[in-house]
């Protein structure tokens, strides 16, 4: 349960959006502690070095230089240490060949990134609902 | 077909081809930062706090309202360069039907007045049926957004011959004048300034994309009380020309 | 959301019972289709009597008697056609070994079912917001 604090990974290569994320969560109370990766090969250096306690959730934009979101995902379900990771979406991605592959490797939502925050802190707000739900 | 005239149409396609990946890239890479201004506005606004400036706050809803126009034309030319690639399903659709849904899902129908006249020898039709609805709707939207009167009348008649439907929506409303008419196809354009009304400019080029992929005409011509009149052939039997 | 199927696979007759008020409560307006167990369930995702359109969200009772949870999961994940179903997990009791299971399959959630009325209704309005502000596939 989110009562447990579990630790989340945000792969994202934006600067504004990482502080998006941040800002969204501090709007929502969400206190879980928050890592950043800048792509997939850095988020998984991290996730494989034990830089960082192993998360929980992963959330994950799809288009990033270097290794993008749905070749990451790839990697981390054949990895028996990283497959059972709860791993979110977020993008801006509305192309439905992303969103085909990315429920075929099992991510647990795709969110499209809204244009004005104050509908990010709404999509944050339901998410942090749907977490506290569940046992992680 | 001859070699070269293969091989020209060939290159016609691929150069398409790249023009819509093109279109497609560069308004989806446009929207990464589009976000970032939009959101840091938001940021700078909300650390201001309350006692705030009503010149400062004012500009912030321009700066805001601009961001969001820009999104709806990298939107509308998003769309534009997948009218091919998405929702090309056919099936069956029944045509008063299909109007019906399209006048529900207008947004602002206060004071308007609707007349429907079916002359079909059967209502059902196997087509696209998702863009027979987006040429439908963005036509009712214009006929119902732009309309100056207080009661809005807006006329749908739509009759079949042996190979096409003929749709004819038209209405009451101001028309257009006779030295833009040849601009409304283009896009973003806006007949008014778009800070009178707040419209893309985009639903009838959208609309003309679909109907010429499908092998059918639209046009214009003004209505003996100064409105407009919109009329499309939308074939019975599709092929689909890319 | 897309108004797609839902498919619940349980045999609890009052839960089934106040899943359906608090969807019509709610105002949810997907399809909600139930199977008693695996086996049903499966049929209904395989085969010529299968549900169409086919189901993007499944909710299972993982530790109810008769339905063998982990291996319909199992069966789902290795479907082409199914493998991408978003799976959520209930369950009333505490099986640690079961919920490692199904994380290791990468279910959309595991959680704790809820049992009165209220609860349900609750627990069915965060999901339903949740489902709606997730895209699926066409």
């Amino acid at each position: 349960m989110i009562q447990k604090l579990v630790n989340i990974l945000l792969v994202e290569d934006d600067e504004v959006d990482v502080m998006n994320v941040k800002r969204a969560f501090t709007k929502n109370n969400i206190k879980n502690e928050l890592f950043v990766a800048g792509n997939g090969v850095e988020a998984l250096d991290m996730l494989r070095s034990s830089i960082i306690p192993l998360p929980r959730i992963i959330i994950l934009d799809i288009n990033m230089p270097k290794m993008n979101g749905i070749e990451f995902l790839k990697i981390i379900r054949e990895d028996e240490n990283l497959k059972n990771i709860s791993v979110f979406v977020m993008t801006t991605s509305n192309e439905d060949s992303d969103k085909i592959n990315a429920y075929n490797l099992n991510v647990a939502g795709y969110i499209l990134k809204p244009l004005s925050f104050e509908k990010f802190i709404n999509s944050v707000a339901t998410l942090k609902n749907f977490w506290s739900l569940c046992e992680m | 077909m001859t070699e070269s005239a293969q091989k020209c149409q060939e290159e016609l396609s691929a150069l398409k081809k790249e023009y819509e990946d093109f279109v497609y890239i560069v308004s989806h890479d446009i929207k990464t930062p589009m976000r970032a201004i939009a959101n840091i506005a938001t940021w700078i606004e909300d650390d201001l706090g309350p006692d705030i400036n009503i010149d400062i706050l004012n500009n912030f809803s321009l700066l805001k309202n601009r961001v969001a126009r820009l999104e709806n034309m990298l939107n509308a030319l998003l769309e534009l360069s997948r009218i091919n690639r998405t929702e090309m399903e056919e099936y069956e659709v029944n045509i008063p039907k299909l109007v019906k849904e399209c006048m529900a899902t207008l947004d602002n129908k206060t004071n308007v007045k609707f007349h429907e006249n079916y002359n079909l020898y059967n209502e059902n039709c196997i087509t696209l049926g998702k863009k027979l609805n987006k040429v439908i709707f963005n036509l009712l939207d214009n006929a119902v957004r732009f309309h100056d009167k207080q009661i809005k009348n807006v006329f749908i008649d739509i009759s079949e011959n042996e190979t096409e439907y003929q749709i004819k929506i038209s209405d009451d409303g101001p028309g257009i004048a006779e030295e833009v008419r040849q601009k409304i196809f283009s896009i973003f354009y806006t007949v008014n300034s778009k800070d009178v009304l707040d419209s893309t400019g985009a639903g009838l080029t959208i609309s003309s994309k679909i109907v010429a992929m499908v092998g059918g005409a639209i046009q214009y011509t003004p209505s003996v009380n100064n409105g407009s009149i919109f009329q499309i052939n939308w074939p019975k039997i599709i092929s689909v020309k890319n | 959301m897309v108004a797609a199927n839902i498919l619940i696979v349980d045999n609890c007759k009052i839960f089934i019972e106040n899943t359906v008020n608090a969807f019509s409560q709610i105002g949810i307006k997907s399809t909600l289709c139930f199977a008693e167990n695996d086996s049903k369930a499966w049929s209904m995702l395989h085969g010529k009597n299968k549900l169409l359109p086919l189901p993007k969200i499944m909710l299972i009772d993982i530790n109810a008697e008769g339905i063998n949870g982990i291996d319909l999961i199992n069966k789902i994940r290795f479907d082409f056609e199914l493998k991408s179903i978003l799976i959520f997990v209930v369950s009333n009791i505490d099986d640690v070994e079961k919920k490692c299971d199904a994380l290791n399959l990468n279910i959309a959630g595991y959680m704790h079912k809820p049992s009165e009325k209220g609860e349900i209704v609750a627990f069915f309005s965060i999901l339903n917001d949740y489902w709606n502000s997730i895209e699926f596939s066409r």
